[in-house]
């Protein structure tokens, strides 16, 4: 096949995709069989940026929560990433069993039998449940992010450090984590995109009470308002991509700096 | 001591963590599916619900739909996928960057889509009219909150797509940078190449992923949800609609199938860490 031809369909492909959304997000009363809207109408726009729409507030929450739980799991799965690879472990099949288990098993199957439990808890409606809530689908994302990452850290590197006389919180401060940069931005791009993106989980244990972004989209998709369900749908991708090339741009960054 | 403990004591928070909120939460819905601490009040041992479940005809029909929605999903997005990965392997990385987009956009926005593009009065069947092949609404047939469920296959087949490129993608560009020119001297065609060294090599990944859709097609929620009927509905949405609508009561019921849901997931998901286990420790030593 001629590259060109690639090109044109990748091209094409999210064209196809993007296209449906911004007419629809624009059109008022586009009637069958007309192909473009016959006018534009930036109603939907105009709503989603008001004061009355919740836009802010679940922007804020699904930004606050995806970073909340970016942050604890960097902060379980740093150190476990680094005992699963630099020791030798009795039942590593297992413990890996275990972490990487809810990449098969849907989550929400498991939140359904520890809803009650989080009713009882007082975790259900809050933001820390929330977070709670978000660890499971994303932990192990970050945890096979870091798992690569480490791979590159030779333990010689740390055996050298450690000739030169630095201690273990010196070692890690200037050769693991200048090594681990790449993963940990990795990691956090994923953990933060699965996170922005769930849907039941969050309807479960939010109860329909703390907004996110999801939570405000849903029901305009499923048989709401359709301009509003496509603007809110480019927002949503919109809000992704940012964080995402915020993230990428970290990643180049760094890759500088260790080469 | 120390250094012996200390590879327990660094993976502790992490599976504390694991076991604590997703294996309790396996654990706590089993035994509720079991009838012990029920919410409602009592709590006797009792396989009522799984009976119930066996026996009803709308439990099957949901299984039915979910399997085979998930089945033809992930046979068509493994030969889309590779066939992807293969036009990825003459793009620059610039180009490669650009098909990540579609892991981008969560499911419930790329079924969405679906629905504009695919509806009766979507913008396929405009352009279908546009070009003069249909003439009234009627003629673009039903693929959207249709009973056979299109619409969520066709969601599945365009999110998984670049999913499986993107596991197999790695494998593939491995084995030609390695492979092809050895190939291509000793004669091989492209096609012959293709098929004598680059599919016996890439097949354990490529089964893998394809495992890994299954499990996620056959469980997922939010696809069937929004691009699906009431009846027959898939386990998920059964499972969804049974916990939250239903009466508290009724809870056991979904818990029991999020079981089996569970169940199944585990055992597509073991079956693809063999392969995948065999296709590092075997398949990279070689080459």
């Amino acid at each position: 096949m001629k590259l060109s031809i690639i090109k044109f369909l990748v091209v094409l492909g999210i064209l196809f995709f993007l296209a449906p959304l911004v007419l629809t997000s624009l059109s008022a009363g586009w009637r069958w069989p007309m192909l473009w809207p016959a006018e534009i109408s930036w109603r939907s726009w105009e709503y989603l940026f008001s004061g009355q729409s919740q836009t802010g507030i679940a922007v804020f929450n699904s930004l606050l929560i995806a970073c909340g739980v970016t942050i604890v799991n960097l902060g379980l799965a740093i150190p476990a990433a680094y005992g699963l690879i630099r020791f030798p472990l009795k039942g590593k099949l297992i413990v890996q069993i275990i972490l990487f288990a809810p990449l098969v098993i849907p989550p929400f199957v498991s939140l359904m039998g520890i809803h009650f439990t989080f009713i009882r808890l007082g975790l259900t409606e809050s933001l820390p449940g929330l977070i709670l809530a978000h660890l499971t689908p994303t932990l192990p994302y970050m945890i096979w992010a870091l798992l690569s990452s480490y791979r590159t850290v030779g333990p010689e590197w740390e055996e050298q450090a450690r000739m030169l006389g630095a201690n273990g919180l010196q070692r890690m401060i200037h050769v693991v984590i200048p090594f681990l940069l790449p993963g940990i931005l990795a990691g956090s791009s994923l953990s933060i995109l699965v996170s922005l993106s769930q849907y039941l989980i969050t309807f479960l244990i939010g109860g329909g009470q703390v907004i996110t972004l999801p939570i405000l989209l849903f029901p305009f998709i499923s048989g709401g308002d359709p301009a509003l369900g496509a603007a809110y749908a480019l927002l949503f991708i919109g809000m992704a991509f940012l964080a995402l090339f915020i993230l990428d741009c970290l990643l180049k960054w760094s890759y500088r700096r260790v080469n | 001591m120390w250094l012996k403990i200390r590879p327990y004591l660094l993976l502790m928070p992490a599976v504390g963590l694991t076991l604590l909120l997703f294996f309790g939460g396996l654990a706590l819905g089993l035994l509720q599916s079991l009838g012990l601490f029920s919410i409602s009040g009592g709590s006797s041992f009792t396989f009522e619900w799984y009976q119930t479940l066996l026996v009803d005809q709308a439990f099957w029909k949901s299984f039915w739909l979910s399997f085979y929605t998930a089945g033809i999903s992930t046979l068509i997005s493994a030969v889309l996928g590779i066939l992807t990965a293969l036009g990825l392997l003459r793009l620059s990385y610039k180009w490669q960057r650009m098909t990540q987009f579609a892991l981008l956009v969560p499911h419930f926005i790329a079924g969405y889509v679906v629905i504009l593009l695919f509806m009766q009065s979507g913008w396929v069947s405009r352009w279908l009219h546009a070009f003069g092949l249909i003439d009234s609404i009627e003629q673009f047939p039903i693929l959207v909150n249709d009973p056979f469920g299109w619409g969520v296959i066709l969601t599945y087949i365009w999110k998984e797509t670049p999913f499986i490129a993107l596991m197999v993608y790695p494998v593939l560009a491995r084995i030609y940078q390695s492979w092809l020119e050895v190939a291509q001297t000793l004669g091989a065609s492209r096609l012959s190449f293709f098929r004598e060294i680059v599919l016996p090599l890439v097949l354990p990944a490529w089964l893998a992923s394809a495992l890994i859709v299954l499990a996620f097609t056959f469980s997922a929620f939010e696809v069937p949800y929004l691009l699906g009927v009431t009846f027959p509905e898939t386990l998920s949405v059964f499972s969804y609609q049974t916990y939250l609508s239903g009466s508290l009561e009724e809870r056991p019921l979904a818990l029991a199938v999020n079981f089996l849901l569970a169940v199944a997931t585990g055992f597509l998901g073991w079956i693809a860490y063999q392969w995948s286990k065999r296709w590092s420790v075997q398949g990279w030593k070689g080459w």
